[in-house]
Formats: structure tokens, sequence, C-alpha cells
């Protein structure tokens, strides 16, 4: 009974913490978000509450309770309620899976994972609950009753379930050098330095660019869009139903940095683990890989930063384009492809690195495929144009 | 057991609602969480498998199409009732006369005392044992139901495609 | 299996010709196709096989239906024309291909060993029919007809796996043998105290509702007579053989296999939906003013008299199913063809015109088209010397050989229906001859020419010594 009850606290404690990291590099998000902005544009950026501004994500929040909460008179009153919670909710429920570290010794021989909980479809997991974010903008672009919310809503809707195609397919390829669905076992078969990025340049390539499209980050952030759509899906909202959207995007965007680098980047692996483990013990060593973990999930947050505030945005046509034209096939040859960098090695006996050069030479190979494609598809398609 | 009974409940009054609530969105979020609820009992056959893939195909794809086309055809306009009383008094006959051939059967069955502990495995359902089975006794199905989605898919291409000329009967 | 392999291969193919500038291969690429997969299919005659644990099984019965399967489809594509020469609308390396794919659903009807193949089979059949159905965009009646089908359809299969399911929950066993012998247990005890014997019943009626749904049995059949005659001609020429073959052929094994011990529940209800088959095709093709749509409903006619041997269960069903697939098939094919031509010939402003005016006068200018479509009525009819003739005659003989009295009844009414037959497929062989027209004479290519001599020969042929093939069946 002791054990369980150890097990139990320990659970309850790990939960919260994950919890209030998770919200809070949600918050502060959005402060660097303006930092670098504010750097990538040659200015100051918010520097007025507190020190370097850095309240000023709290006086964001009050701010947005502040607000007056509106319903608009002929929306359908519980799904607009229920559109930003959903949002929220699927946010939250991915960082479940993750791997935030190895096992922590609690005495008594209690062994203690750093996971909410390791269900042998980890990976699965993920990507459902991924599949399931539609549902908040959806349901809420369509319970505002109008015109610019619906569409921003339809686009954002179009826009994730054509790239999680193609999400789907580059996880495959780790799937198949794992062997397993499980986020743990995916994470133990990179310890030292296997890297699944050093095996799967192209896989990651894809991953990363559907993750931008999953979180409607630019250049894939057709959903709003002054221009065109108003405030997309979110128009109608005010207050902290708004603030739900808008934290909910900076959630996903930290969760799916925490899932790329713990499918791609050896997740709570760090070099001279060995090292730390014998001069400071296992358990300090566990811990640093929960700050490795988190540090790398959060260079991937700058990364969507970064991104966005140098690239410009697609057009909607282009950015369905890119989706089914030219991610799914790339994403096909990758699962091919990986099939030989398993096979390769297997069947001749040679060590990692020829699974590595296997894995580069993909590359080269990629972009000539697709070189010797688009000059036949783009004679024939001149042929037609000129037909016409 | 207790658990089963709240989901199975529940099931059953969103897959109710499903028919019963007027608005057609409404209509699909039930049907979304009734897949959610169906999910809810592979787990309890420890089925994570299934679990998973009924709500990234289900909720996750299908549904979402489901909601998208409603959404565009915004039904709440344009429904008028066609059906006449005679239709629906032979449909309720038609479908209350299965339904009570269905109760009359079942009724008889003897549901026995419960799992066969011999043969009782807790990891029939997990992905290993069903990608063995996937991939060893059940190859040609397989690999043939790819045929009916190349079909689906190519027919789908031909039919969307837009023809020029006049529609005529 | 080989020509199942070999004909998934061949449709990809077919999709790949369609990138060739060149329409003009396509038709004798199918048509090589389809003679491969015969040739492969033969290569097992007189062998028993169970191909990949158990799924499918090829001995001689089925390599029979796969043949009868094949001939109807290379028939089929030999009267295509290319599907039209409408270089800008039409994608006929599509149509090819997934006729192709239907015919890969068809054959797995036909060898199923294990339920998920007869239902992954059913599902490509009609998947592909769906899509064909609809495939003259620009029609409204074809656009109505796919919809119609494809609702419809996919309520049945939803039915039948329904059924499925119910079977496997009470037996334990997709295998058609498996559930045979679960069957033969659950019969000797009795049948009510067995604990999953009602589920077995409700399954059992559950995937024959699929099943009659397929060959559009009478209180099943309401969707065809839209379905056919919306649908393009050729295609409605496919559905109205190969489907229907092939939906026989299902219900034949299955029933022959997995279900005689429990005959007396099924073959009660099947009597009836036999009867009022043959009873709705006959009397309400009397009325149609269409011969597409009057051929539609001969087809639901034509699924009752199968039907009857089906039931009959006496030594000499298979080859009596066989001979009278083939026949039905041969003159449904020539049938179709004929009015194919003659509708297009005859079209006002763009509409293929298929009423049984069309044909009037057709033995004037075109004797030959007349004779074609002559004897293929009489062999519809079961006129003697004509190959329908023993296909009814062996039929009949089936229900007269078994011993219980109430297929006798049955025989009564199937004669008298194929007395009412002979009125309505009189129609059209007195529009062509007796009534005045102004049909030019229709230029027929080689290819087209040839196949009605053949069809033509072969209804002759078999009409004269069925024998041929009664002693091969």
């Amino acid at each position: 009974m002791e054990l369980t009850s150890t097990v139990f606290t320990a659970k309850a404690i790990y939960v919260g913490v994950i919890f209030a990291i998770t919200l809070g590099v949600a918050a502060y998000s959005t402060y660097f978000e303006r930092i670098f902005a504010a750097f990538f544009q040659d200015r100051v950026g918010p520097d007025r509450a507190g020190p370097f501004g850095i309240l000023q994500p709290l006086a964001d929040a009050v701010k947005m309770f502040m607000k007056e909460d509106f319903i608009p008179a002929n929306s359908s009153k519980w799904l607009f309620i229920l559109g930003p919670c959903l949002s929220m909710f699927t946010a939250l429920m991915t960082s479940a899976v993750i791997p935030f570290g190895d096992t922590i010794d609690l005495g008594n021989g209690v062994k203690f994972d750093l996971q909410g909980i390791d269900v042998n479809i980890g990976i699965l997991w993920v990507f459902g609950i991924v599949s399931l974010g539609v549902y908040g903008i959806l349901v809420g672009g369509w319970a505002s009753n109008n015109k610019y919310s619906l569409l921003g809503a339809i686009r954002a809707a179009s826009q994730n379930i054509s790239y999680e195609l193609a999400m789907g397919l580059s996880i495959i390829s780790i799937l198949m050098m794992t062997g397993s669905l499980s986020t743990k076992a995916i994470v133990e078969a990179q310890q030292n330095g296997h890297w699944n990025i050093l095996y799967q340049p192209v896989g990651f390539i894809l991953f990363i660019i559907c993750a931008f499209a999953e979180c409607n980050r630019t250049p894939f952030d057709l959903p709003e869009c002054e221009t065109e759509l108003i405030g997309g899906y979110h128009t109608e909202y005010s207050s902290m139903k708004l603030g739900f959207y808008l934290f909910a995007e900076y959630i996903n965007m930290f969760v799916s940095g925490a899932v790329m680098a713990t499918l791609y980047f050896g997740g709570y692996d760090y070099p001279f683990y060995e090292t730390v483990v014998n001069s400071f013990g296992e358990n300090v060593a566990n811990l640093i890989g929960f700050g490795a973990l988190i540090g790398k999930a959060l260079f991937f947050v700058f990364v969507f930063m970064w991104v966005r505030w140098t690239l410009p945005r697609f057009r909607y046509d282009q950015l369905m384009n890119l989706g089914w034209t030219g991610l799914i096939p790339i994403a096909m040859f990758n699962v091919v492809w990986t099939g030989l960098i398993i096979l390769l090695p297997a069947e001749f006996n040679l060590s990692s690195w020829a699974s590595i050069g296997v894995a580069i030479a993909g590359i080269p190979v990629l972009i000539v495929g697709l070189f010797i494609y688009h000059s036949i598809a783009g004679g024939k398609k001149k042929k037609t144009a000129l037909a016409r | 057991m207790q658990f089963w009974y709240f989901l199975t409940a529940l099931t059953l009054i969103s897959a109710l609602m499903v028919v019963l609530s007027k608005n057609p969105i409404h209509s699909v979020l039930y049907l979304v969480f009734t897949f959610f609820c169906i999910s809810g009992h592979y787990v309890l056959l420890n089925a994570q498998f299934l679990m998973a893939v009924n709500i990234i195909v289900y909720a996750g794809a299908i549904m979402v199409l489901f909601l998208f086309v409603i959404m565009m055809l915004d039904l709440r306009r344009n429904s008028p009732d066609s059906k006449t009383n005679l239709t629906k008094l032979a449909g309720a006959v038609v479908g209350g006369t299965v339904l009570v051939i269905f109760i009359a059967a079942t009724r008889k069955i003897n549901l026995g005392t419960g799992a066969d502990n011999a043969f009782y495995n807790s990891q029939t359902g997990m992905v290993e044992n069903l990608g063995q089975i996937l991939y060893r006794n059940y190859l040609l199905p397989f690999e043939l139901v790819s045929i009916l989605f190349f079909v689906a898919m190519v027919g789908a291409v031909m039919l969307g495609k837009r023809e020029a000329g006049e529609r005529n009967f | 299996m080989n020509a199942i392999i070999a004909l998934s291969l061949f449709g990809i193919t077919n999709l790949f010709l369609g990138f060739l500038n060149n329409r003009k291969i396509l038709l004798p690429a199918t048509l090589l196709f389809v003679l491969i997969a015969f040739g492969l299919n033969l290569a097992d005659w007189n062998h028993e096989y169970y191909w990949f644990h158990n799924m499918l099984k090829t001995n001689n019965l089925s390599i029979n239906f796969t043949s009868i399967i094949l001939v109807a489809t290379a028939l089929v594509v030999a009267i295509s024309r290319g599907f039209g020469n409408d270089e800008e609308h039409t994608h006929p390396a599509e149509y090819y291909g997934i006729l192709l794919f239907s015919v890969v659903g068809a054959i797995m009807m036909v060898t199923f060993q294990s339920l998920f193949m007869l239902f992954v089979g059913i599902e490509i059949l009609s998947v592909a029919m769906y899509v064909l159905t609809g495939s003259d965009k620009r029609n409204l009646r074809s656009n109505e007809a796919a919809l119609k089908y494809f609702l419809m359809g996919s309520f049945a299969t939803g039915i039948m796996l329904f059924g499925i399911a119910l079977v496997y929950g009470a037996t334990g066993s997709f295998d058609i043998n498996g559930i045979g012998n679960m069957v033969n247990q659950a019969k000797l005890q009795d049948i009510m105290l067995n604990p999953y014997g009602p589920i077995l019943y409700g399954g059992i009626i559950l995937i024959f509702v699929g099943l009659l749904f397929k060959i559009s049995a009478a209180p099943f059949h309401f969707w065809t007579p839209d379905v056919y005659d919306g649908a393009p001609s050729i295609f409605t020429a496919f559905m109205s053989t190969v489907v229907k073959t092939a939906g026989v052929a299902a219900t034949y094994r299955l029933l022959s296999i997995s279900f005689p011990a429990v005959y007396g529940l099924w073959g009660n209800p099947l009597v009836y939906i036999t009867c009022l088959t043959l009873f709705i095709g006959n009397i309400t093709a009397v009325y149609q003013q269409s011969f597409k749509r009057m051929l539609a409903y001969s087809s639901i006619s034509h699924a009752g008299y199968l039907l009857i041997t089906v039931l009959a269960k006496t030594p000499t069903t298979n080859s009596s199913i066989l001979f009278y697939s083939l026949a039905y098939s041969i003159a449904t094919i020539s049938a179709f063809a004929v009015l194919m031509v003659v509708s297009e010939a005859q079209s006002k402003s763009g509409k293929p015109d298929e009423s049984f005016t069309a044909l009037n006068g057709l033995a004037t200018n075109n004797p030959f088209l007349a004779f074609v479509l002559t004897v293929s009525m009489l062999s519809l009819a079961g006129i003697p010397l004509t190959a329908g003739f023993f296909g009814k005659f062996f039929i009949f003989a089936d229900a007269f050989s078994n011993v219980s009295s109430l297929f006798k009844t049955i025989a009564v009414v199937a004669i008298l229906m194929s007395t009412v037959g002979i009125y309505y497929y009189f129609k059209p062989i007195i529009a062509a001859y007796l009534k005045k027209g102004d049909l030019e004479k229709i230029e027929l290519s080689p290819i087209y020419k040839l196949t009605l001599i053949i069809t033509t020969a072969l209804t002759i042929l078999l009409g004269i010594a069925p024998d041929l093939v009664k002693n091969i069946f």
C-alpha cells in the first residue's frame, strides 16, 4: 500500500509540475515572441512592466480577464463556449505521453517514471489528440454565426487534416526504425547519441513543416488573415475565451517542440550522461535529462518564432499544393528509403555509420528525383497550356 | 463493471441524440462523442491500438469532413420534411419489427459465466499481436483492401473532375 | 488466385496506359489482359488449392464461374468501342482500369473461403460499379443512378457486415467450412437450446439480405430499374452479367457449404423470395416502354430463375447454374450491344433513344443487327434451339427432381412466368421486323461485328448441343 501511495503522490506532483511548466512556458512565449519580433525588426519591444518588461504576460492576463466576456446574440451559446475549451483541452492532453525524463529513484526501491503514462501506442495518442484539435476551431468558428469565422475555421480544419497525412507518414518512418509505438521505447532507442535526426533528416524536415501547419503558425497562418478573413475563426471571441485560443496555440508550440525532441532529438538524452551518473548519481543525471528535454523543446519554440518573423506566408492554394502534391509524395519516398536504411546495414553487417550514410544519400536522390519529375511534368504542363 | 454500465449508457444516449437532435451540426458532434465512447469500450477490452485508430480515423478525419460539408451546405435553411405520414408509419413498423425480432433473438442467449481464464490473454488487443495476425493470417484481405481504396480513389478523382458541356437528362 | 493478382496488376497498367496519347491501344490491351487472366485461371484446372491461410479456395466450380465472368468481361470490353471518341471529356483508361479491378472483386466473390474475402470482394465490385454508374457525368439520370446505387448499396453491405459479425460471434469462425461445422454441431443439439443459435439465425438472415440485394431479388430490387436505366449502357451490360453471376455464385457457395444443415431456416423465406422475384420481374417488364428498362426487369426475373436451382440443391445444381449464367450473359450482352448502336444512331439532341420505338424497322437496313437481336431475345425468353431454352430446361428439371412438392409449385410458377416473358421479349423483335422505321444502315467496327457473331453463334450452338459445355461444368 505504501508503495502505491508514494507513486501516486509522486505522479500527482509530476502532473502538476508538467502542467505548470507548460502553462508558464506558454505565458512567457508570448513575451519572448514580442521580444524576438522586436529584435528581428530592430526595435525595443515590451519594456514597461517590470524590469525588461518581464511582467508583461501578467499584465496581458489581467487585461484579458478584465475585458467584457461577450457572446454574440445569434450564436449557438454552448458550442461557442465549448470551442475554446476544446482547443485548450486538446492542447494540454498531448503532454501526457511525452517522456520528460528517465526514472527517478524515490528511495525504498521505488522507481518513478518521469512520464505521465507509458501506453504502448504513445505516438498514436499524440496523433489522435492532434487530429482532435480541429474540433475546437471548427466548433468555435461555426458557433460564432459569422461568415468570416466560419471560413477561417474551415480553412484551419482543411489545412490541419491535409498536413496530418504527411505528418503521419513521416512518423511511420520513425516507427520503422524503432519497431514500437511507445514514446518511451522510441526515446530509449535513441540513447547515447543515436538520435533519429541522423537517420531521418528528410522525415524531420517533413515533420517540422507539418508541425508549423498543425499549429497554424506562419508561414501557414492562413486561418487568421486580416485582409481576407478579419480575425479568422476567433473574430467574435473576446476576453479569456480569446485568451484560451491564443494560449492553446502557444501550448501547442511547446508541446510539438517536445514531441519533435522526443522523436528526432533523443528525448532526454544528452552528451556525457555517463560522466554525470558516475559523479553525481542517477537521480541528478536524470533530472538534468528532464532539463535537456525542456531545453530542446524551448529551442523549437524559438525556431517557431524565428520562422514567423522571417518568412512571408503562403497563399492558400500554394499551401494545399505543398501539402498534397509536395509533402505526401516525399513522405512516401522517405518511407521507402527508410526501408533501405534499415535493410542495407543489416544485410551486409555494417555499422550504424553506414545507416547514417544511406540516410544522407537519400537527400541527393530525392533532389535528383524531384528535379527529373519536375522537368517531365513541367514540360507536360507547358504543352497543355500551349494547346489551349 | 460499474464503469462499463456508465460508458454503455453514455454511448446509447449520445447515439440516440445523433438521431433526435434537430440541428445537423449537433448530430455530428454527438456522433463524435459516440465514437469516443466506443473508443472507451476498446480501452476496457485492452485494445489500445483500435482505440487510437478509431479516434484518428473516425473522429479525427471522417467526422471533420462531415462537419465541413454540413457547415458548407447550411442545412438549417432548407430542410422541408419531405416524408409523408404513411412513409413514417411504414418506417416505424419495419424498424420496430426488426427491433422486436432482434430483442427476441438476443433474449435467448446464454451469456455464460464470463471470460474463460484458460484462454484469456490480456495482450490480444495489443498492436504487436494485431500486427502479427494481420500480416500473417489475414495478409491477402489486407493487400486486396488496397485495391478497394485504390478504386475508390480513382473513382473520386474521376467523378470529381468537372466536365465541360451541357447537362442533360 | 493467379487471375486475381494478374488482374490487379493489369488494372494499374491500364491506368498508366492512359498517359500514352494513343487511346486506340486501350481496348486491345484490356482484351489481352482479360484473356491472359482467363489462361491463368484455367491453369489450376482439376486441382483444389487453399490460398493464403484459407482465405480463398479454388476448385473446378470456382474456376468455371471465374471463366464465365472473364468471358462476359471480355465480351463487354470488346463492345466498349474505346468508350467514345470525345477526346476531352472521357477517361477511357480509368474506365478500363476500374472495370478490371471490379473483375478482381467478382473473382473474389466466387472463390472466397473466408467471409472476409466475401466482404472485400463485394465491396470492390460495388464501389467500382458505383463509380462506373455515374461515369456519364453530364447526364443527370446517371448521377441520380450512381447516388441511389451508392446509398442503397452501402446500406446493403452494412447490413451484410452486421450479419457476418453476428455469424462470427455465434460460430467463432470466418472460414465457411468452419462455420459449416459449427452449424452442424449446433443442429445436432436442439437449436433453441444452443446459447448462440438465435444470433446465428439473425446473422444468416442479414447476410442474405445483403447478398440478395446484390443480385436484385424481389423485395430488394427497387434500385435495379433506375440504376440499370441511368447507367451508361455498356456498364449496364456489365452489371447485369458479371455482377449477377458473381452474386449468385457467392450466394450458392455460402448456402451450400456453410448453411445446408439449417435448410429449414432459410429455405422457406428464399422460396417466397424466389416466387416474388419471378412474379415482379416478369409482370413489371411487360409494362415497360423502354428497351433498356425492360432488360433491367428481365435481369430481376433471371435472378429468380437462378435462385430456383440454388434452392433445389440437387446434384446437378452446379452445372445448371453455370449453364444458365453463361447462356444468360451471352444473350444479354448481345442484346445490349444492339441496343447501344441503335440507340446511338437514333439519338435525339445528343440523348440516345432507348425505347422500343427506336428499334422500328431495324430489319430493313440492318438485317444482321435484327438477327442478332432476335436470337438474343429468343434465348432470353427460352425458346428451343437457343441456349436459353436449355438453361431454363435444366433449372426446371432440377426443381422437378427435388422431392419436396413445394418445388413443383415453384416450377409451375416459373413456367407460367416464362410464358409471360415471351410476350415482352417478342416486343423488340416485332418492332424490328414488322414496324416501319427510317433507320439508316449502321456501320459496325470489325471487332464489334466479330463479338456479335461470336455471341450469336454461341447462343445457337449451345441451343443445339448443350452437352458441349454441360459436360465440362
